[in-house]
């Protein structure tokens, strides 16, 4: 099965009541109480992954940006929690239908909590900032740029609006270990730094500041360092007027979503 | 007759026939893997010593076979008499030609898509007897197969898999009964120990792992709690020939995370039973958690030792738990001998001399969430570890150095459901996810460790960036077998740790090793990824 023998039966089953208004299926279970039962089961089984308000984990994206990387409609949700996103840890949950629906409401409502979907500045200005502000020549947006920094062509499915500003205006204040550089010093004296990328026991794998992917050794350093701390400069004085809440919808608006 | 002859007269004459009698007496038959353990103490050690710690470093591959499925590969091969019989995910039996990897034949057994089982839609191994296999399977059946053909013999019913039920594990095969018990502790279920006729599948024995009404120690669930509290018993146990005792360990009380649901001390959850192997009448219990708050599932293999001990021979079971206490009872009696801590704690302040935990205040999971040492995956967890004839000393995979957050919430149970009452998770590797390793290393880590059994301290230890799924082999090589998630598949001194040899496998092992002979040289296979890859010596 899954999905379409799922469709299949459920009119047959008489367990779906959802309407099609032509645009694909809508929630039929939006009652306080559907909500209730929804916030019940996130906590049950979503939190370990996505975290208990949904704000993301580590081993799952937050779902309170409003973006949702497979689809961000009620039926794109619905089919994302029945059958799973093949090729990733989302694995197919084995739900009644109407705990499905449950769920897709509670997650809804953790957007509308959250102010997704809020973002108060002018997008298409805001590309505009990123553009002349310089953050192309280290990230890469919607088009490509620099690769320094991480890839934010999908920051707006990961990150809420409270989170993309404090990146923006504090970047040291939270860099996450994926983001750490390694800085290490070979036993023939060279120096080499660059984007720690992967790593085991024997190994780094790295991107130096040239774009070469490298590995080195660990057996063959004298010494390595991770470097916790962002080469980013804070841009809290550096935006004028509006332009830090254009910049943040901006950033907001990247990832894809099929709204 | 040499094995050559033996296996050209096997293949024409089907005659792989396994008694009980070569299953007791596997030191025999170093040759042949005819059991999840290689033994039925438990053991996974293997008197085979053509690979020693001076030529571990000349081991090339010689064969993969690639699984179909992309699930993770955990089964533990059998190798009888030349065929390897192992199980790819969901529930895919294969018979494989040792000398080139070549399949024979294969078995696929349907199984309907509402099966559900916590981590993955795993398999671990079958057990053989006489001229057939047994598998169990995620709908929770017993399926015996013939071992020529793969051809279904029959097929029982184990439990209700709708209700939450699976078999994951391999079964064990006792004298003329096939034992096994189910998965599903975090689904709600009431859990046994059972054994069927190894000819009919009809069951023998069956032994509750929550004692119902009118048996002995009901009464340690508040209420009806006793209904649903889980006790699985989702890895294979031992088996003791001379004691006639099966031991076999159980898994958390359900719901998990929320003891307010199921006050008392929720026998025989997170325990080490044993049972008459004839009628399956309870002989003794210990009860590592009382109560328990973390999950900390007691389904290690009981490692079944014989040890000088304080002096004198004492017939023991060696047992390094969930909960990051090691283990030594007394396996005749059940009495406990010791317990130590293997990995960093904070949920006890101590065991004390009757073998009772002294649990910390305040360490239990809350609204808010506790962190506390060891994480959800314990301080191990099912991994297969080993106990070496020679070395006398007990191996086990660690996840050291590191904490979790648990959360606790009331839950109304629903047939089939999750249940777990309450979520666990903190920064430290999920069970699944991408191939990076970028964490922080503060964070913990995996070993495979050495421990002393006479006082629990450790030996030595081979020290992970990442963590480990895989169990442990150990040989009178006096080499060591293990893997981690990192990829790699790696022999190791026995008595000292010292590296002798590693490959990348390019997938993480969940998997333990097992060894065996073909033509007359020594094999070690391993399942890594979604792939089986077989290692001899370089000719």
């Amino acid at each position: 099965m899954r999905l379409q023998s799922l469709f299949l039966l459920l009119p047959a089953l008489g367990l779906l009541n959802a309407q099609d208004h032509g645009n694909g299926l809508t929630n039929p279970y939006k009652t306080p109480q559907d909500l209730a039962a929804g916030s019940k089961l996130f906590r049950a089984a979503c939190a370990a992954c996505h975290g208990l308000e949904g704000g993301g984990g580590s081993n799952g994206p937050s779902l309170t940006t409003g973006v949702f990387k497979h689809g961000g409609t009620d039926e794109a949700l619905h089919r994302t929690i029945s059958s799973g996103i093949p090729g990733t840890p989302m694995s197919a949950f084995p739900l009644k239908d109407q705990e499905v629906w449950q769920l897709v409401a509670h997650i809804q409502e953790l957007n509308l909590r959250k102010g997704a979907m809020k973002a108060s500045g002018d997008r298409v200005h805001g590309a505009q900032v990123f553009a002349e502000s310089g953050c192309v020549k280290c990230h890469t947006a919607d088009s490509p740029g620099g690769f320094l920094g991480p890839d934010l062509s999908r920051i707006g499915a990961r990150r809420s609006l409270a989170q993309l500003e404090s990146a923006v205006v504090d970047p040291n204040r939270e860099v996450t270990p994926e983001y750490w550089s390694l800085r290490a010093r070979t036993k023939s004296g060279q120096t080499v730094t660059g984007v720690r990328l992967n790593e085991d026991m024997d190994s780094f794998q790295i991107r130096e500041p040239s774009g070469r992917l490298r590995s080195l050794w660990k057996s063959e350093l004298a010494s390595y360092e991770f470097v916790r701390t962002s080469p980013m400069p804070s841009f809290k004085h550096k935006l004028q007027g509006n332009d830090l809440q254009d910049l943040i919808a901006y950033l907001a608006s990247l990832g894809g979503a099929q709204q | 007759m040499n094995r050559s002859l033996l296996s050209l007269f096997c293949a024409v004459a089907a005659c792989a026939q396994v008694p009980f009698e070569r299953l007791v007496h596997p030191a025999r038959e170093s040759g042949n893997w005819l059991t999840f353990h290689g033994n039925l103490a438990g053991t996974r050690y293997s008197g085979l010593d053509q690979i020693k710690t001076i030529n571990a470093a000349n081991l090339d591959l010689k064969w993969i076979y690639q699984a179909q499925s992309l699930e993770k590969f955990e089964a533990t091969p059998l190798v009888v008499d030349g065929v390897m019989y192992t199980v790819e995910p969901p529930n895919t039996v294969i018979a494989i030609d040792v000398r080139t990897g070549r399949p024979y034949w294969m078995y696929r057994h349907p199984v309907p898509d509402a099966t559900y089982v916590c981590c993955g839609n795993i398999n671990r191994g079958l057990a053989v007897l006489g001229d057939t296999l047994y598998l169990g399977t995620l709908d929770a059946q017993l399926v015996a197969l013939d071992m020529s053909t793969g051809r279904k013999k029959w097929q029982t019913k184990v439990a209700e898999y709708t209700n939450g039920y699976a078999v994951a594990l391999a079964p064990l095969a006792v004298k003329d009964k096939i034992v096994l018990g189910p998965a599903g502790g975090e689904r709600g279920i009431s859990g046994f120990i059972a054994a069927y006729d190894a000819k009919t599948g009809k069951e023998l024995w069956k032994f509750h792992t929550i004692p119902q009404p009118g048996e002995p120690n009901f009464g340690t669930w508040e209420g009806d709690s006793w209904k649903t509290g889980g006790a699985s018993a989702w890895i294979t146990g031992s088996y003791d020939p001379e004691l006639n005792l099966v031991y076999w360990g159980t898994g958390n009380p359900g719901p998990d995370w929320n003891p307010r649901q199921r006050l008392g001390a929720n026998l025989y959850s997170d325990s080490v039973i044993a049972l008459d192997a004839d009628t399956g009448k309870l002989k003794w219990y210990y009860q590592f958690t009382p109560h328990d708050e973390w999950d900390f599932d007691s389904v290690q293999v009981p490692v079944l030792a014989d040890l000088t001990w304080k002096g004198k021979p004492r017939k023991v079971v060696l047992w390094g738990n969930r909960n990051g206490f090691f283990y030594a009872l007394d396996r005749t009696s059940g009495e406990f001998l010791l317990a130590k801590a293997f990995v960093k704690q904070d949920w006890a302040t101590g065991i004390d001399e009757a073998g009772k935990p002294i649990k910390a205040a305040g360490m239990g999971p809350s609204a808010e969430g506790t962190d506390v040492y060891p994480g959800v995956q314990g301080g191990t967890n099912w991994y297969s570890p080993s106990f070496s004839l020679r070395t006398k000393l007990f191996y086990l995979t660690v996840w050291d150095d590191y904490h979790t957050k648990y959360h606790s919430w009331d839950q109304t149970y629903e047939a089939g459901k999750s249940f777990s009452g309450g979520t666990a998770y903190g920064g430290f590797p999920a069970i699944r996810r991408d191939p990076f390793i970028t964490w922080d290393p503060s964070w913990g880590y995996g070993a495979v460790r050495a421990l002393n059994p006479s006082n629990g301290e450790k030996v030595w230890e081979y020290k992970f960036r990442d963590v480990s799924d895989a169990g442990i082999l150990t040989t009178a090589g006096d080499v060591l077998f293990s893997g981690n998630r990192e990829g790699y598949f790696f022999a190791l001194d026995a008595r000292t740790g010292k590296e002798l040899w590693k490959r990348y496998l390019g997938g993480g092992v969940a998997a333990s090793p097992i060894t065996y002979m073909v033509d007359g040289a020594q094999y070690v296979s391993i399942a890594a990824g979604h792939s089986l890859f077989t290692f001899g010596l370089r000719k």
